[in-house]
């Protein structure tokens, strides 16, 4: 009994591995540029904002481009998670009927494929930072796989609670897409925590992103590891994980049916 | 009683029932509006397709599933193959099974039929180990040759079902739901598939079956199943089962009779025992 759950176990990996490659390989295929669209997204939108941020409204942020960047690029993986794995379950309709597979590897994969995009766009951000005239430090050896964790378990929680009821719900889709631009704004990317007037802050504590935006951004411009509020972001990407699991499987036994 | 070795698929009193929708399906706007009866179900109205069906399947046993359109026997193997739940009921299945509802599901046109051959091997239940190593069957069996490594939206609709059946078969299961697939490729191909199947019988594998060609049912099925709105109408050997589907359907094509010449007895006549 062990030995076939451990199998199971096994190929599930094996699928998300392998359905994760093929979309990496899928995502720029006949494109001349490739992998550098994905790093030319956030790199255009880093060089917009800073003309407009740091040129024209002047915030008075030394290095700026380095404090942009370093929250840019987790978000991109945030965002484009989130909303690429939204419709995972929806539009993959002719596998579920099909087929009996772990399904929670169709976002899941979505997750990790982008995952492996802001993974490749960390020497980039690395290359600015010399450039600048500062120094990596240790720590990011420790502080990279801890963030990553973090991001990635708070990523799952979302995305299998969404495209779970994106299966029945098809407007959330789109819903989604207007939340994430939102949610973009509400989260210190463009401006630092300290910021934020005190009657806003507990906004900003209900949000499990800005803790864990404000670590990265720490880890890269400062080289320290983020202290006790990353306990925000563990907490609620664990909470994300209870409730995706939780909707995930009272769910996913109608999906079939509704697709 | 559920023995250790002898059933393989085993179904009690098992039940399928639809929810269809009056108004638009799905669309957020209506969920909201109308959350309360969307809530208590009352703005859908229940559709049983499979109805208190109990059947046993033995393990090595191959049966076939005859019916007319929507009689149920997608949504059988559907429930057989943990697709879809059943509503009612129970559904015990012993053994690792592979369905083959659709040649090639999930294959994508951009890769190659190598890649797409692999993940669809782990799609069906191999491991990624299992998988590459039974590749070289899998591509000599599809006669793809040189073609396996090129992007699957080169290939013909023939080379697409080819090396899907390919696939399907050599994943190696104890189970075998089929779904109206085995009638892919040329002549050459089918009989090719025709004799993997009995490979697989006398290796014992559970076969099932459903198909509208009466003809394979018989050359492949110890047992045939013939299924009539969503219950089990007859249930035995292949001969008097078929012999009973294909009277019934005369019976149907008898019914030309306009309704101004009252034939008397016609209507009880007309319809089916179900």
């Amino acid at each position: 009994m062990c030995a076939i759950a451990l199998r199971e176990l096994r190929r599930t990996w094996e699928l998300l591995l392998l359905l994760t490659f093929r979309d990496l390989k899928l995502r720029y295929q006949d494109t001349a540029l490739g992998f550098v669209w994905s790093l030319i997204k956030p790199l255009l939108l880093g060089a917009v904002l800073y003309l407009a941020l740091r040129r024209i409204a002047r915030f008075d942020i030394p290095d700026y481009h380095l404090f942009l960047l370093s929250a840019l690029f987790p978000w991109f993986w945030f965002q484009t998670s989130i909303m690429l794995a939204a419709p995972a379950f929806a539009h993959n309709g002719n596998l579920i009927k099909k087929v009996h597979f772990p399904r929670f590897v169709l976002p899941f994969s979505v997750v990790a494929n982008n995952m492996v995009h802001f993974l490749l766009s960390i020497p980039i951000l690395l290359l600015f930072i010399l450039a600048s005239g500062e120094r990596p430090s240790p720590v990011w050896i420790v502080g990279i796989p801890l963030l990553t964790l973090v991001q990635l378990a708070l990523l799952m929680g979302i995305v299998l609670l969404v495209a779970s009821f994106d299966v029945f719900f098809r407007d959330l889709e789109h819903l989604t897409e207007v939340f994430l631009n939102l949610w973009f704004y509400m989260t210190p990317i463009l401006y630092p925590l300290d910021w934020v007037p005190d009657g806003l802050k507990p906004l900003y504590f209900l949000n499990p992103l800005s803790p864990l935006i404000e670590a990265w951004r720490k880890l890269f411009t400062e080289n320290t590891l983020p202290g006790p509020e990353l306990w925000v972001s563990i907490a609620f990407a664990a909470a994300a994980l209870a409730l995706g699991a939780g909707a995930f499987r009272r769910l996913e036994g109608g999906f079939a049916d509704a697709l | 009683m559920l023995s250790e070795t002898a059933e393989a698929i085993l179904l009690e009193h098992v039940g399928k029932r639809y929810l269809l929708n009056l108004h638009k399906p799905d669309a957020l706007k209506t969920a909201v509006l109308h959350l309360p009866s969307v809530l208590n179900g009352r703005q859908r109205w229940p559709f049983w397709a499979l109805d208190d069906i109990s059947l046993s399947i033995r393990k090595g046993e191959s049966v076939g599933i005859i019916g007319p359109n929507g009689s149920g026997k997608s949504t059988l193997l559907r429930i057989m193959s943990r697709i879809s739940p059943p509503t009612r009921g129970k559904v015990t299945v012993q053994g690792r099974v592979s369905a083959l509802l659709e040649l090639g599901s999930g294959f994508h046109p951009q890769i190659s039929g190598r890649e797409n051959a692999i993940l669809n091997a782990v799609l069906l239940g191999l491991s990624l180990k299992e998988a590459r190593e039974r590749m070289p069957e899998i591509v000599e069996f599809s006669e793809l040759g040189d073609f396996i490594d090129q992007p699957m939206r080169t290939y013909s609709s023939g080379m697409y079902v080819r090396l899907g059946f390919s696939v399907a078969v050599h994943v190696r299961p104890e189970i075998l739901l089929v779904d109206e697939v085995l009638a892919v490729g040329d002549a050459e191909f089918q009989s090719k598939c025709f004799a993997h199947i009995d490979k697989l019988r006398a290796e014992n594998v559970t076969i099932v079956l459903v198909s509208h060609d009466l003809w394979s049912v018989v050359r492949f099925c110890d047992r045939v199943v013939l299924l009539g709105q969503g219950r089990i109408a007859m249930d035995g050997a292949p001969q008097p089962v078929i012999h009973e589907y294909l009277s019934r359907i005369a019976l149907l094509a008898d019914l030309p009779t306009p309704i101004s010449s009252s034939a008397p007895g016609i209507e009880g006549g007309t319809r089916w025992p179900s």
